[in-house]
């Protein structure tokens, strides 16, 4: 810990027009004072208020340089019009370095009392604590300080807490991070507070994991890989705020099928790094029951509503069985339901009958349209056979991180995957059956998923939800986004804390960076890759902090160093695929199945999905089975041909 | 009155001690008002600073200097470009003003403080501990006893019709004619001049003995012997309602370009020390005022006159950046004087 810092570097100025305040001072220093924007000081004076000599804490958040020249024009005049000639002077004119501090806090708090004269100093570390209130939660016994960077000014280099309270819940909850694209500092800060919270998080606040949606690029493929070179000044981070360099040691990935489902749309497909990568798969009962994700206002009026719901209820999952269809029907796939949808139709214009169960056969006909087609718009992710492959939720794992990629998924078909997972979360969270007690959900791009404006759909809700809810329950939301602005503001409202990279000018213009002084605005537009701004209930004002490179692989390094797997044949992805389960398999064994059974590719695929969905003991035999088992809805008993439709005897049109 | 004026008037070396150090409980402007009101007397502001405030004046003159550099007064340009020598500036300042009146008698409150701003690395620091002085002027003969004991008690009451040896108008014994209420506020300017200048030449005394290299004094340097015969002063007036040239001479001085000057000549009084002065044009006037840019230099006589003369008015040439601009002397000021004077407002609180 640093030295206490008694050297006066300024003093405390007020003047009528420029006065003090309990939130704000200015002090003037020497021209060489290492004071800048985001110093903290510390303000002594000499004069005790009920007895005690107050002390002040504060941040710099604006800075005035100016000479004793009244108009710019003297100093033309004075140098004849040569700029040169300034320079040439004897003396140089008298300058002054003015700068405005916000109060971070006074000790003691009551009464609370504009700041009075007195004389400045560089904050120490131990100053910092007290200015911050880092003394009440980030030492001790009861330590739930979580470091996200380090503060360095003036020679003083004091470690950042948050308050696991205030991060993870149940105090205040979610982080909100925002920054420029390009410089990865948004997935940098998350990746490396992520360790910092695994590392530091105490045991008294239970089990925590992390899932990550990936939605653009290889950013988060290769967590479990070391970074390809720390340097020394990120290492001494590392050290100095207690979090081990290393990469994640628990990460799984989680990716859907390629359109072709040849292999997995991941740029994590490089053969070396298939041991913790799995497949995303999803039948018609996980999607239907998040259909509303996929259809918009036109497609889901009240009518098509009640349609939907009805075969969520009635048909989904169990025999159904009807007059209007010739059989009963176990719909557990999309194919299932689309037998089920074509034999209705049948039914009803073999019966001339417009409405069924009080739906109209228009109706029938729109919703039939709308969910056959999400299977084709979710290619790789939703399968026509139901075969299912998910995360694992009621076994989540203590500091594990869950990455599922869906950079490669339509837009539609990553709103799905994020609503469902999330809706999982929640819910086995409120059960307490997930494994874990809290779970940090990582959004990217998250003005997307909770725009500010725009249709209130099911994924904003959902968003909402957990922001204003998700901390009572463990559920965390840390969200990324280029514009703050754009983001729905009951969403960046419940952010208990946030982070700012560097920011685009037009964003600092908009109404939400009012409160920031131009100064601190300035710095903000100017950040360094490393730096942010950190908000956090505990700061009374907005502070600045250096983090690590994270000690992962980055993206860019990691497509480099791990290419992409080539693009296989069937046989070739298939015999990729179940080697995962039985080392012994080959290509030509696989090539052998295929030519003995005659199946179409799809029917190859199903079995190679349903493989690895049993994740058998003998591979061979089950996967040989599958492929014999054609790929035909279960069909239950045959039933007799429905009878006639017998009109209503009122109805004047029967 | 003319408070230069009043300067050139001071012979010898009369230094008035500091009537009290900044920390040794200086009588400031607040506790002087508590003094008299402790006192009984209705104190408070009583119009505008004296210093602001017109004052009679003598008219101004041409005076006859007798040639110091050849045999008669001349204008030469002054060779080569300029160069910095001065290393430090000297300034003094005043404040007064009326608080109170004890039964017609103004009670002046006066301030006063001088110091040298020294240049390192093109930039000013204080050299040496400033000169500040805060007291109560008032007529000790004239008020009543009981009122001087108890103001005497509480702060220092300077005597403004004490003797000073000084013109026999200005300080004759009190006569009818000075107990006018208008004449003893001017006395009492004349002892707060008289107090600055003090400060100064203490100050000067103190860099005569010690200080490094040339230092540029505002004002005269004939008040003091030390100063008029020092090689490392400098004195540079600014006003000129005494002219020193003939008729003969006058064109010639009025005249000069900027870079040029008047031959030396000496100047000397019987109340001052003979110093050598020549005058400069800093900036030409062009359709100006013929005063404009014209500056007096005074000072010690020297063997090398024309080598000396040449070289102080380079220094001072080169002064002419930065600019002292907004003061409103600014074509005759250089910028270290104006400086010393912004740091003297400072610290005279």
């Amino acid at each position: 810990m640093n030295q206490v810092s008694t050297a006066i570097i300024g003093r405390v100025v007020a003047t009528e027009r420029r006065p003090n305040t309990p939130h704000q001072f200015h002090f003037w220093t020497a021209l060489d004072a290492p004071v800048g924007i985001g110093t903290i000081v510390r303000v002594e004076t000499t004069r005790p208020v009920s007895g005690v000599l107050p002390r002040i804490f504060g941040v710099v958040t604006e800075g005035f340089g100016y000479t004793d020249l009244q108009t710019p024009l003297h100093d033309v005049l004075g140098a004849d019009g040569e700029p040169g000639a300034s320079a040439l002077a004897p003396t140089e004119r008298t300058e002054i370095r003015l700068y405005t501090a916000a109060v971070l806090r006074q000790v003691p708090e009551e009464p609370l009392q504009p700041v009075p004269m007195g004389t400045v100093h560089l904050a120490t570390e131990a100053d910092v604590q007290v200015a911050l209130r880092m003394d009440t939660y980030a030492t001790g016994e009861t330590h739930r300080g979580i470091p996200v960077g380090l503060y360095r000014a003036g020679g003083t280099e004091a470690a950042i807490h948050l308050d696991a309270d205030f991060l993870l819940g149940p105090e205040a909850a979610h982080l909100s991070i925002s920054g420029v694209s390009g410089l990865a500092t948004k997935t940098s800060a998350v990746e490396w507070l992520l360790a910092s919270i695994f590392a530091h998080l105490p045991a008294s606040k239970g089990k925590v994991a992390a899932v990550c949606f990936n939605v653009k690029g290889p950013d988060l493929c290769f967590l479990d890989q070391p970074a390809s070179a720390l340097s020394d000044e990120d290492r001494a981070i590392y050290q100095r705020l207690g979090v081990p360099a290393t990469p994640f040691a628990n990460v799984r990935y989680f990716a859907p099928w390629s359109a072709k489902g040849g292999q997995l749309a991941t740029l994590r497909s490089n053969d070396a790094l298939q041991h913790n990568v799995q497949p995303l798969t999803w039948g018609l009962k996980e999607t239907l029951q998040y259909a509303e994700v996929l259809l918009n206002r036109d497609d889901i009026d009240a009518k098509a509503d009640a349609l939907i719901d009805f075969i969520k209820e009635r048909v989904v999952d169990q025999t159904f069985s009807d007059p209007m269809l010739e059989r009963s029907h176990l719909v557990r796939s999309f194919s299932d339901l689309e037998q089920w949808f074509r034999e209705l139709l049948r039914g009803l214009e073999g019966r001339n009958a417009d409405v069924w169960r009080t739906h109209h056969v228009a109706t029938i006909r729109k919703v039939r349209n709308r969910l056959s087609n999400i299977s084709t718009r979710c290619k790789g992710l939703v399968t026509d056979d139901g075969s299912v492959s998910d995360l694992p939720f009621k076994q989540f794992e203590d500091r594990a991180v869950y990455v599922v990629d869906v950079a490669n998924l339509e837009e539609d078909a990553q709103d799905l995957v994020f609503a469902r997972v999330v809706s999982q979360l929640r819910e086995h969270l409120e059960k307490r059956q997930l494994g874990v007690d809290q779970i940090v959900v990582f959004v990217d791009e998250l003005n997307k998923y909770a725009p500010a404006d725009g249709p209130d759909t099911y994924v904003r809700k959902m968003l909402l939800d957990i922001a204003e809810r998700g901390r009572y329950l463990g559920l965390v939301l840390f969200g990324a986004q280029q514009f703050r602005s754009q983001v729905h503001r009951r969403v960046v409202g419940n952010s208990g804390t946030s982070l700012y990279g560097r920011m685009d000018p037009d964003e600092l213009a908009t109404a939400g960076y009012q409160t920031l002084a131009p100064a601190t605005k300035a710095r903000l537009a100017t950040l360094e890759k490393g730096q942010l701004m950190v908000r956090h209930p505990h700061f009374g004002q907005p502070i600045f902090v250096r983090f690590p490179r994270p000690a992962v692989l980055s993206g860019r390094e990691g497509v480099e160093r791990f290419p992409q797997a080539e693009e296989l044949t069937l046989e070739q992805s298939v015999a990729k695929a179940l080697r995962r389960l039985d080392p012994a398999i080959t290509v030509g064994w696989v090539q052998d199945q295929l030519a003995l059974a005659g199946e179409d590719d799809d029917g190859v695929l199903r079995a190679r999905n349903r493989t690895l969905q049993a994740r058998p003991d003998d591979v061979k035999a089950f996967f040989k089975a599958q492929l014999k088992k054609r790929a035909t809805p279960e069909v239950a008993a045959r039933r007799g041909p429905a009878p006639l439709r017998v009109p209503p005897p009122d109805d004047v049109y029967g | 009155m003319d408070v230069k004026a009043l300067r050139v008037a001071m012979a010898g070396d009369r230094h008035i001690q500091p009537i009290a150090a900044p920390d040794a409980g200086a009588a400031n402007i607040r506790l002087a008002l508590r003094a008299l009101r402790d006192s009984g007397l209705e104190a408070g502001a009583r119009g505008a600073s004296l210093e602001v405030q017109p004052q009679s004046d003598r008219p101004p003159r041409l005076e006859r200097a007798t040639p110091f550099e050849g045999s008669r007064i001349g204008v030469r340009a002054v060779p080569g470009a300029p160069v910095v020598g001065f290393r430090a500036f000297l300034d003094g300042i005043q404040r007064s003003q009326v608080i109170a009146y004890a039964g017609g008698i103004p009670l002046v409150h006066g301030a006063v403080a001088a110091a040298i701003r020294e240049r390192t690395d093109r930039r000013l620091h204080t050299w040496g501990t400033p000169q500040i002085a805060q007291a109560l002027f008032a007529p000790h003969a004239l008020l009543d006893a009981t009122l001087l004991a108890s103001l005497g008690a509480r702060l220092t009451v300077v005597d403004t019709l004490a003797s000073t040896g000084a013109s026999a108008r200005d300080f004759d014994a009190p006569s009818a004619a000075a107990h006018h209420p208008q004449e003893l506020v001017a006395r009492a300017l004349t002892a707060v001049q008289r107090a600055r200048e003090s400060a100064e030449l203490a100050l000067v005394a103190e860099w005569v003995a010690r200080g490094e290299g040339p230092l540029l004094v505002d004002g005269g340097t004939s008040g003091s012997a030390g100063a008029a015969t020092s090689a490392h002063i400098v004195g540079v007036i600014k006003s000129h309602r005494t002219l020193y040239a003939d008729e003969a001479a006058l064109p010639l001085v009025l005249g000069l370009r900027e870079g040029e000057r008047t031959t030396a000549m000496t100047v000397s009084s019987p109340r001052r020390h003979p110093v050598m002065s020549w005058y400069l044009r800093l900036r030409e006037p062009s359709s100006r005022s013929p005063l404009f840019g014209l500056v007096r230099v005074e000072t010690a006589r020297a063997d090398d006159v024309t080598e000396r003369a040449d070289l102080v008015s380079r220094w001072l040439l080169a002064e002419r950046t930065p600019v002292a601009l907004p003061d409103q002397r600014w074509d005759v000021m250089v910028y270290g004087i104006r400086e010393c004077e912004q740091y003297l407002t400072a610290i005279l609180r």
